[in-house]
């Protein structure tokens, strides 16, 4: 093992340093505070978000992040962004779907519901994670056989699991993003690609106030808390990472 | 041989001839190929993703229409400078033999190609092919290549090639400029029965270059060098197959390329990092890495078809050929495929994977032959 890392600091290693994450739907929300939670925590982000102009204003105040114009739920969109989010990284460790589509606002009965807007919400929940996972997979794999494992988090929510009224074309794209995440996650096993589904719970969101305009702010979950957990979660997941290639090759060819 | 012109990376049909190292050739389904795999044989893709790297745009001196075909680079991260073939009006439609002439480039020529802006370093060793500096941001630049940049296109093709078309189950790194097409043979469901019957799989990074121009004397230049990564877990999984006795399987040339480009550099050892592949591959190289490749099938002339005269002699090549032929394969990328394995009397006996300072005093007592 190289002499150059002390024992001190392998024990204090931060299981973030150098991790390249990529996040959809980065400028707001939760998307948002987990480009914050992850800069701060040393991480190197490339967020992707639809609006030019959010996109901008995000690189100026946070010039360290790499920030990427495009739309999840367009099919043509995804291997650009990949691209430009492997570009921009040189290979990926963490890819977060966090991009979502609420399907009608104000909330509909399904059976008020138009078909384009479960359409909508099918193209950026489940469509959008699934065809920018598999362009970006292959890099995934790389690093999981680089540095021990990868991991693709989507988020998910509650209403995956629960039939809430008027929650139908978001709750059924997200059941179904769950299911497609716990299919992927058996499959990838052997890649030492981990996918995981991650519920945040009730936030504070553009998002949540869309769906339930009265709600009390002060009673949700701030999305930095959700951020939080959500890191904690991730060191959980790639504790069996080496702390560096080089150092793991040494180690390993000794 | 025919040319395939759909852009179905694996057919349901795809053919692979195997030669073995005797020189045996028998007929499989390339669907198959993990099941003439052993244990402890090591697999090894390039992983490289291909760039859209056809450019239209204008030269802007002649007010002229050019389209930029980017073909090769030094580096895996400079996404600045590129070697680049500028061809003039028409599209792929059109046989590129048959394409006019672009305009007259000279050092300092502006050329705009959509949001990209690009400068004339250089012209290189044909007047065709330039060295190309783009301006702005590495962000600018990657957008603008991702968003205004298509895939080279083929003539024999019936559709145009959509950028998910050329890029392999296993893309990583977006670094190459033509798709390393012998990776269409490997999926996910591959990877995992080579899993189980304890063959490993690496992947190694090589931004595969242009591969052809229709112009015989810009086509006698390649391939152009190309910069390649070897990463540590597959540097260190050639080390143990090595000494395992394994066998390393090549999936494309530009893994052959790769590899003995960096055993040549360090006598026999192939050590993890960013190098750029100098050498041509043909009948009087000696393979010290490679065993065995998986190709596409190739016309003789062509680099990828000189390469594999490393593998076999000129006479076993010529009976592939024929075989080839009768059996009707298919050419071309999306084509079907062959497994060669190093012919017997190719083969030598072989070093392991030494770290360079051991290779100072490297001698026959600290060699190992692995006997079949």
């Amino acid at each position: 093992v190289s002499t150059s890392t002390p024992y001190w600091s392998r024990q204090t290693h931060n299981p973030f340093d150098s991790l390249r994450v990529a996040i959809t739907g980065g400028t707001s929300g939760l998307g948002l505070a987990l480009v914050h939670e992850l800069l701060n925590r040393t991480a190197q982000v490339a967020f992707v978000a639809r609006t030019r102009d959010n996109v901008e204003r995000l690189i100026r105040e946070l010039p360290e992040a790499h920030g990427i114009v495009g739309d999840v739920s367009v099919k043509e969109d995804a291997h650009p962004i990949a691209m430009q989010v492997l570009g921009a990284l040189g290979g990926l460790d963490v890819l977060i779907n966090n991009a979502s589509d609420l399907g009608p606002t104000p909330l509909a009965l399904l059976a008020d519901t138009e078909c384009e807007d479960v359409e909508r919400a099918l193209a950026t929940n489940l469509l959008g994670p699934f065809r920018l996972t598999k362009a970006l997979l292959g890099s995934l794999a790389a690093s999981a056989r680089e540095r021990g494992g990868a991991l693709v988090v989507n988020i998910s929510s509650d209403a995956a699991i629960n039939a809430y009224s008027r929650w139908g074309a978001y709750g059924a794209s997200k059941a179904a993003l769950l299911h497609l995440s716990r299919i992927w996650d058996e499959e990838l096993a052997t890649a030492r690609v981990r996918v995981l589904s991650f519920d945040p719970g009730d936030m504070d969101t553009p998002l949540h106030a869309a769906a339930v305009p009265d709600a009390d702010p002060s009673m949700l979950k701030r999305p930095a808390t959700a951020a939080r957990e959500l890191a904690r979660v991730i060191a959980d997941v790639l504790p069996q990472r080496g702390p560096d290639p080089k150092t793991k090759f040494r180690a390993a060819s000794q | 041989m025919r040319a395939a012109s759909l852009p179905v990376q694996r057919a349901a049909d795809a053919k692979l001839l195997v030669v073995n190292r005797r020189g045996d050739l028998e007929h499989q389904l390339r669907s198959e190929f993990a099941s003439l795999l052993h244990p402890g044989d090591l697999v090894i893709a390039n992983n490289a993703a291909t760039l859209p790297a056809s450019l239209f745009g204008t030269h802007i001196p002649s007010g002229r229409s050019v389209e930029v075909r980017l073909a090769g680079r030094d580096s895996l991260s400079d996404t600045r400078h590129f070697s680049v073939v500028v061809f003039g009006e028409g599209d792929f439609r059109m046989r590129t033999e048959d394409r006019p002439k672009p305009p007259q480039l000279s050092p300092g020529d502006k050329l705009a190609l959509g949001p990209l802006r690009g400068t004339v370093m250089r012209v290189l060793s044909h007047p065709r092919l330039i060295s190309l500096q783009f301006e702005g941001s590495p962000r600018a630049i990657w957008e603008g290549l991702a968003r205004h940049g298509r895939p080279i296109q083929y003539a024999h093709i019936a559709v145009p090639l959509a950028v998910w078309d050329t890029w392999t189950s296993i893309a990583g790194p977006p670094v190459a400029f033509e798709p390393p097409s012998a990776g269409f043979v490997l999926d996910w469901a591959m990877l995992a029965s080579m899993a189980e019957r304890n063959t490993r799989f690496e992947t190694i990074t090589h931004a595969a270059g242009i591969s052809s121009t229709g112009d015989p004397e810009l086509d006698a230049l390649l391939p152009l060098d190309e910069p390649y990564w070897i990463s540590h877990s597959a540097a260190l999984a050639i080390k143990q197959t090595r000494e395992r006795c394994g066998r390393i399987i090549a999936v494309g040339t530009t893994v052959v390329r790769a590899l003995e480009h960096a055993a040549a550099v360090f006598d026999g050892f192939v050590p993890a990092g960013e190098r750029l592949a100098t050498q041509k591959i043909g009948a009087s190289t000696r393979l010290r890495v490679v065993d065995g490749i998986v190709s596409g099938t190739h016309e003789p002339g062509t680099s990828h078809y000189e390469l594999l005269r490393a593998f076999v002699d000129d006479e076993k090549l010529r009976l592939i050929d024929r075989e080839l032929d009768a059996h009707q394969y298919r050419t071309h990328e999306f084509g079907d495929s062959v497994f060669v394995e190093k012919g017997d009397h190719q083969t030598r006996p072989r070093a392991g994977n030494r770290a360079p300072h051991e290779t100072a005093d490297f001698s026959n007592s600290r060699r190992f032959t692995c006997m079949s």
